[in-house]
């Protein structure tokens, strides 16, 4: 067992949790004992270092906090049921009344409880995930978001995670499980931000997504963090008939980012859109894996990730389709495109596709490159500054993917976000900031 | 559909017979004193001994490999029987007329000439029968234009200072754990050396040949293409039907020195296996060529046979503006399983690579495409491009996609995409209906999903290859 591991288990010992809970938490606290720590041979973390982990002796649990991201965060002007954690603690003080469905599992009636224990960490298989079984070990607070059969949930749901800055390093678990039965609609909304302050923490989030025949899921992982807060993160969705997952998720700061997106294709006719986009700078690692298990027949996903990697950053990327023996006639389609803007940037990306059927079609590409020499030439033909033209390049590359997101509330709050990353400033950041 | 496809793929293994040669074959088992007879039957220079005893060290330390997406029993090593040679050749035959007709009818059943006078103008051969070179032709010839081409084996003996100099420099011994193994106990190959400037008058060519039970076979082929030169190379391979599964771990190292360019390539022909998955080789192949300033490496490769094939012909592009190539066709049928594909590693200025892999599926069997793009740092301006297609016969076989990109240079620009799909219903109607029966028909597809690698291939080979493809689908079409 490594050190961190160690430390790790230490810290579920000093944690308060339900007693419900204790068989979820025994089961992921020897899973996460018995695991191997991966190194660079382990495949699934071969471009990613887990040393800045290593390097916490000591951990704690964090305490509520005020913080200066909370402003930050109010920019997001959307109509939504929020809920609040600082440090893992949630603030009753920040969030909104929960409507019916919507509870954190400290107080989950005994139907709730049925359903948490039901579905919490099995949509995930925490054999394959490492850090799920953290998950599971450190299992205590979470939201639990049930959408019972045919209906809707009129506001959307918006999950709030702040790190603030800390004297001696601290842990957060975040735990978010939501159950849509038949035909039941919701949106959901994970936005992940810190203060602009050294944080030294370690944030592990864990979401699982149930989704009933023909129901409908739209969810968005947003992830602003500071620089030197290690994340690690995974996204498991369980698909039936005829059910439908559009995702879009955004990543930029730390030192240490993995986020995993699991969707497993159960039901006929389920569908999965997911875009992403990641923009690691300065030292920032960003390591997103998608796997996608195409398990029944007539079930398609459409995947678009797209990165821009500058400074001395790092990104991974890997996307793996299975096509299983019995799914014939499905589409799937990944694309993952890069800009390397830095001499000392690096991307590492491994499209994998898995077919065992043949009456499929799919298809993935992935291309790595800099801005086009000609658009560059062409912008400043036109009278634009070098500074402006590489803004308004390196910005429509992912605007595409921005453009797409339904919720207006969303793209009006990142877009200036991301435009500011390219150029400090200029008037056209302005322009194009607020279009 | 897929039934009837099914039923035109099945295949017979033209070449699975045995020749009934005396041979003087090892006890298998592997220890440092077999390694030292090999030696010794070669009269191998103390070097080489010392080198392959390092190699067989290293060796007995490593692990096999597990992360190719291919499953086969465990193999045990100390089972395989590491040397065998046709007794005939003990006295070391002076001309073609000295060798055993029985060698020849192999040879001549094979389709291989082997005597200069009626062969195919303008190839010459080197035949390496299990694990010694039976006769190398046109030796003179090449001798005139200054090119060397013979077993390596003669080489030691003859050119101790380039073969020292080159070997294991593309491959080192401990490079992966069959390169270790065929780096202690690699029996034969052959040995082509190209001079400054020079333009290899005729296509070389090697044919290796599985005769004895239970033997492996390990052989090592070193091609140095010294400045400005040219060389183009070809390998086939064969091997008797049997039931037990025999081990094939070559090692092929490229030289290409500066403005040189070397082209290779092969067509594999093991034998696959029965139509039950039962015998078959073992490929376990490393291939690896350097490519210095100006210098093109061309690995085409034809993948038909053995049971099990884990083969990563790559190029490490060290020059300023050198080339690196890959181009693949790779057939599975009933119980095949290939995992294949190429590295290219640009270290110059300027590189460029192109990788374009076609993988074709049928009955059970599993191919896999698995490739790695690096650009280091260093590596402004380099260029890749990589282009996957898989072609599915039938649902019970599998198709798989690899592919490693690795880019630290922005002046870089990489694009890679894969598509897989399968003989469709229309394209088959469209055929049929212009009064094509079913299997030219699925010929006609399969060879047409081929054509950009074949075209790649000398005149011989692609006639050879497309040949290859009609029987290996014989039987698959439905």
């Amino acid at each position: 067992m490594s050190d961190f591991q160690q430390t790790a288990l230490q810290l579920a010992e000093q944690q308060q949790s339900p007693e419900w809970l204790n068989s979820l938490r025994e089961q992921g606290a020897s899973t996460w004992a018995k695991a191997s720590w991966p190194t660079r041979k382990t495949e699934n973390w071969k471009y990613l270092s887990l040393a800045p982990l290593q390097q916490y002796q000591q951990l704690g649990w964090g305490a509520a906090a005020d913080s200066h991201a909370l402003d930050e965060v109010e920019q997001l002007q959307l109509d939504a049921t929020r809920l609040v954690f600082i440090n893992g603690r949630f603030s009753s003080e920040h969030s909104s009344a929960l409507p019916a469905g919507v509870v954190r599992f400290g107080e989950a009636d005994d139907e709730q409880r049925t359903l948490i224990s039901q579905h919490l960490g099995r949509v995930v298989d925490s054999e394959r995930h490492l850090f799920a079984a953290l998950s599971n070990a450190w299992a205590a607070d979470g939201v639990l978001v049930h959408v019972p059969r045919g209906q809707r949930l009129e506001k959307p749901i918006y999950v709030v995670n702040i790190s603030t800055p800390q004297r001696t390093p601290v842990a957060a678990s975040q735990r978010l499980l939501v159950v849509l039965e038949d035909n039941a609609e919701v949106e959901l909304i994970e936005h992940y931000a810190s203060d602009v302050h050294a944080q030294n923490g370690f944030v592990n989030s864990l979401t699982e997504v149930v989704v009933g025949n023909n129901a409908q899921v739209q969810h968005y992982r947003i992830n602003l963090e500071q620089e030197d807060l290690l994340h690690v993160g995974g996204v498991h969705v369980n698909l039936q008939r005829d059910a439908r997952f559009h995702g879009f998720t955004l990543a930029q700061g730390s030192r240490l980012k993995r986020i995993d997106y699991q969707v497993n294709m159960l039901g006929e006719g389920a569908h999965l859109d997911l875009n992403g986009i990641y923009l690691p700078r300065n030292r920032q690692v960003i390591d997103y894996h998608t796997n996608v298990e195409h398990c029944v027949p007539h079930c398609t996903s459409n995947e678009v990730f797209r990165g821009i990697i500058g400074d001395s950053a790092k990104a991974v990327f890997n996307g793996r389709i299975h096509i299983h023996p019995q799914a014939q006639k499905t589409l799937a389609e990944l694309s993952n495109k890069n800009l390397l803007t830095s001499r000392t940037a690096e991307i590492n990306t491994k499209p994998e596709l898995e077919i065992y059927a043949d009456d499929v079609r799919c298809a993935h590409g992935a291309t790595i490159s800099q801005l086009d020499e000609t658009s560059m030439y062409y912008l400043q033909s036109r009278g634009v500054s070098k500074a402006d033209a590489i803004t308004m390049l390196s910005f429509g590359f992912i605007n595409e993917l921005l453009n797409q997101v339904p919720e207006q509330a969303v793209q009006d709050y990142l877009r200036p976000r991301l435009v500011s990353l390219f150029g400090q400033a200029s008037e056209t950041v302005g322009q194009i900031g607020y279009e | 559909m897929t039934e009837e496809v099914e039923s035109l793929i099945r295949k017979d293994y033209a070449a699975g017979f045995h020749s009934a040669i005396e041979s003087e074959t090892l006890p298998p088992g592997l220890n440092e004193d077999v390694i030292r007879f090999i030696s010794a039957k070669k009269e191998e220079p103390e070097w080489l001994l010392e080198w392959r005893l390092k190699a067989f060290r290293a060796w007995q330390e490593m692990e096999e490999p597990t992360w190719a997406h291919v499953h086969y029993p465990e193999i045990d090593f100390q089972a395989v029987s590491y040397y065998s040679a046709p007794k005939s050749m003990d006295s070391k035959p002076k001309s073609l007329d000295e060798v055993d007709p029985e060698l020849l009818a192999t040879y001549e059943k094979l389709g291989i000439p082997l005597h200069e006078q009626e062969m195919l103008a303008g190839v010459a051969v080197d035949a390496v029968f299990d694990s010694v070179s039976v006769v190398t032709t046109f030796r003179e010839k090449l001798y005139e234009a200054g090119v060397i081409f013979c077993p390596i084996s003669e080489a030691v003996h003859k050119y101790p200072e380039l073969v020292q100099k080159y070997l294991g420099s593309v491959v080192p011994q401990k490079d992966n754990y069959y390169a270790a193994l065929n780096s202690a106990v690699f029996s034969d190959g052959s040995f082509v050396y190209i001079p400054k400037g020079v333009r290899c008058p005729m296509e070389l060519s090697t044919y290796f040949r599985i005769n004895e039970m239970n033997t492996g076979q390990f052989e090592r082929t070193l091609i140095v293409a010294d400045e400005g030169s040219h060389v183009s190379y070809l390998e086939g391979c064969t091997a008797p039907m049997r039931d037990e599964n025999q081990l094939h771990a070559a090692v092929v190292e490229l030289v290409a020195l500066d403005d040189a360019q070397i082209k290779y390539s092969t067509v594999q022909n093991w034998y696959p296996g029965d139509a039950n998955g039962k015998g078959g080789i073992y490929n376990f192949v490393t291939k690896r060529g350097i490519a210095h300033t100006n210098a093109k490496i061309s690995w085409t490769q034809v993948e038909t046979g053995s049971a099990v094939t884990w083969k990563y012909p790559s190029c490490v592009l060290k020059g300023d503006n050198s080339v690196g190539e890959f181009y693949s066709v790779a057939l599975t049928n009933n119980f095949q399983q290939a995992d294949t594909g190429t590295k290219m590693i640009h270290l110059g200025k300027n590189t460029r690579s192109t990788i374009v892999a076609k993988g074709i599926s049928a009955g059970r069997s599993d191919s896999a495409y698995r490739g790695l793009v690096r650009i280091n740092p260093g590596a402004d301006g380099a260029r890749n491009y990589t282009q996957c297609d898989s072609l599915l016969i039938g649902d019970r076989c599998g198709a798989h996609t690899f592919p490693y990109i690795e880019s630290k240079n922005p002046s870089a620009v990489v694009e890679h995409e894969a598509t897989t799909s399968k003989v469709s219903d229309d394209q088959m109607f469209l055929c049929q209906q212009r009064g094509l029966d079913a299997e030219k028909a699925v010929s006609m597809i399969v060879n047409g999903f081929c054509r950009e690698v074949f075209k790649e291939l000398p005149m011989e080979f692609a006639v050879e290859a497309g040949k290859l493809l009609e029987v290996s689908l014989e039987g698959s079409v439905g």
